[in-house]
């Protein structure tokens, strides 16, 4: 009898703490307040001309969720950028995108994206607004054309309501559909890690010794390229791999023209490294440890090289093992787990 | 007391307000016209028709045409004493008869002998993001994996090409020097564009396909150019020509 209360009581029990936590995660919800981080440089993207507010985040989040945007209706935004992984493709060398079909790059992490000069791993594209076009139009990723997302949002359920919260407009445009994106994208921010904790001198910033050598380290020898705080220079360089012979990729060159540029690649941040995996344009690398190993022993000499890595990179085992302790302190939980980013499905 | 003077202060302050607002529309301001530009797509002079019409280009190679399409940005005419323009971007169409007339309005009365436009977009908006109106993303008219927009399309076919179907096709575009595809356009006025009071002023201009194909661009060799470099800047300059007064 007591058990037969019990298996109808828990089911009701579990539907009010659910019902409880979402009315509680709601007041997060309403927050969308973009933040630069003390000390950190000025923006690149003009928030100005695209205030996020709460519809206009929660319509970007909809599409990004929504595989609507692919020409089939498989894949979306997140099928290749998942939270967890700091918004790349975890475990995933290349990316796969529509029937399967692979792309010829490593999928890029999205956070701290309103200080990107440029875009991909060539840095082709020129605006955060404009980047979802990218893989909207791409043959392997969701072979689409924003004409057809347009066409295809105005007939969709619900769509037109929400832009008019969005928009003030029920009139579903290219233009706003790439804004609303933007609007949600832009608040991926991730300033929250142990090491910015560290630096801020706050509670939960206690590094060992071993994070602090591998600082110390990581000062030393990286941080000219992946500099504090973004982790990033945002330049494009050549790190001495191997021409891939199948994906014959030369990078920045295919968009400058200019041989200067050839096997240049974007410096990608570090921040959420750990969480990123695979590694390097082409997604190479399975471990940190495999990148150290290929900077102090694997470098190509060529014209292009980046000239850190012209003198041989001087790492021990002992100081790789704490220089990856200490990008590990890179990782932010805040970010990674933030409940607005998930899918809503509302 | 005081309270009926300050309601007084409020009324007359409202009449000050008001009257100017109430009066819009009634009256044409003194001395005013508009300027209305249409851009009639041809080829060597005679009305484009696509698809189906055999054209001879100036080598003897013989095409036909199946999309032209450009954008016109900052549209101004000026006097000796005055300038008017239409900043925006336009983007015309040889398909669609209403995209190539364009509205100056506001125009002071006066002799108007200079036109002036870019054939194009200028690189800061290309570097602007998410644009709406003609400049949305979704026309067509933009890169997306090295961003920026097309300034102008032409698409055909001619047997002189080796390709599938014997198509050409010219997507002119690029923002970033050397390869900046827009191009300022100075128009010749065989005569001033006069402007009366209270009245509409048409100027026709033509824009000629056939001067695409000008110089030495050879069709059986040239005839896909899809990103900005030196080729483009070749065509570039040809279509910088294309335009006269009719």
């Amino acid at each position: 009898m007591r058990i037969r209360t019990l298996k109808y009581l828990l089911p009701l029990l579990a539907g009010m703490f659910i019902l409880v936590l979402s009315l509680g995660s709601d007041k997060k919800e309403e927050e969308v307040q973009f933040v630069r981080p003390k000390g950190w440089p000025k923006p690149v993207y003009d928030l100005s001309k695209n205030k996020p507010t709460i519809n206009g985040f929660k319509l970007g989040r909809k599409l990004f969720f929504d595989p609507i945007l692919s020409r089939d209706g498989s894949t979306s935004c997140a099928s290749c950028h998942t939270q967890w992984s700091a918004f790349t493709h975890v475990d995933h060398g290349l990316s796969h995108g529509i029937n399967g079909l692979k792309g010829k790059r490593n999928s890029l992490t999205l956070f701290n994206l309103a200080w990107n000069k440029s875009f991909m791993w060539d840095g082709g594209i020129n605006n955060l607004e404009v980047q979802p076009l990218g893989p909207i139009t791409n043959p392997v990723e969701m072979d689409n054309t924003l004409e057809n997302v347009v066409k295809k949002l105005d007939t969709a359920k619900g769509y037109r309501a929400r832009f008019f919260l969005a928009f003030g407009d029920s009139g579903i445009t290219g233009q706003r559909v790439l804004k609303a994106i933007a609007q949600f994208t832009v608040m991926f921010e991730s300033f929250n890690s142990k090491y910015d904790k560290y630096v801020r001198e706050e509670p939960g910033g206690e590094m060992t010794e071993q994070e602090l050598h591998g600082l110390k380290l990581f000062r030393k020898n990286c941080a000219s390229c992946h500099k504090e705080p973004l982790f990033t220079n945002y330049a494009f360089e050549n790190v001495g791999l191997a021409v891939d012979t199948e994906l014959k990729d030369y990078g920045r060159m295919a968009i400058t023209h200019d041989p200067d540029d050839s096997l240049k690649f974007k410096v990608p941040s570090l921040r959420n490294v750990a969480m990123s995996y695979p590694y390097l344009h082409d997604g190479r690398f399975r471990t940190i440890r495999q990148v150290l190993d290929h900077y102090t022993d694997g470098i190509i000499q060529s014209p292009t090289l980046a000239k850190e890595f012209r003198k041989p990179m001087i790492l021990t085992d002992q100081d790789k093992t704490d220089l990856i302790e200490f990008l590990k302190t890179l990782s932010d939980k805040d970010f990674l787990f933030d409940i607005r980013f998930r899918d809503w499905r509302d | 007391m005081k309270l009926q003077s300050f309601k007084v202060c409020y009324i007359v302050f409202l009449v000050l307000i008001l009257a100017p607002v109430s009066s819009f529309g009634k009256t044409i301001p003194l001395n005013r016209g508009w300027i209305t530009v249409i851009i009639d797509p041809v080829f060597n002079g005679e009305p484009l028709k696509m698809a189906d019409q055999l054209y001879v280009n100036e080598h003897g190679d013989t095409i036909y045409i199946d999309l032209f399409r450009f954008y016109i940005t900052n549209m101004r005419l000026s006097s000796e004493s005055t300038t008017v323009s239409d900043t925006v971007s336009h983007l015309v169409d040889a398909e669609d008869e209403a995209s190539a007339t364009f509205h100056i309005n506001n125009v002071p009365a006066g002799s108007y002998t200079s036109l002036q436009f870019t054939v194009g977009v200028d690189s800061i908006t290309n570097t602007s993001g998410a644009n709406g109106g003609d400049l949305d993303p979704a026309k067509g008219m933009y890169w997306v994996w090295n961003s920026g927009y097309i300034m102008a399309k032409l698409e055909g076919h001619s047997r002189v090409c080796k390709t599938l179907h014997h198509a050409f096709e010219f997507h002119i575009g690029g923002y970033m020097p050397p390869f900046n595809a827009a191009r300022l356009v100075n128009v010749k006025l065989s005569h001033p564009v006069v402007v009366l009071n209270g009245c509409n002023t048409i100027v026709r201009l033509k824009a000629d396909v056939a001067a695409w194909f000008k110089g030495n661009l050879d069709l059986s060799k040239l005839n896909s150019v899809v990103i900005p470099g030196k080729e483009a800047n070749i065509i570039a300059d040809n279509y910088a020509q294309m335009f006269s007064v009719e």
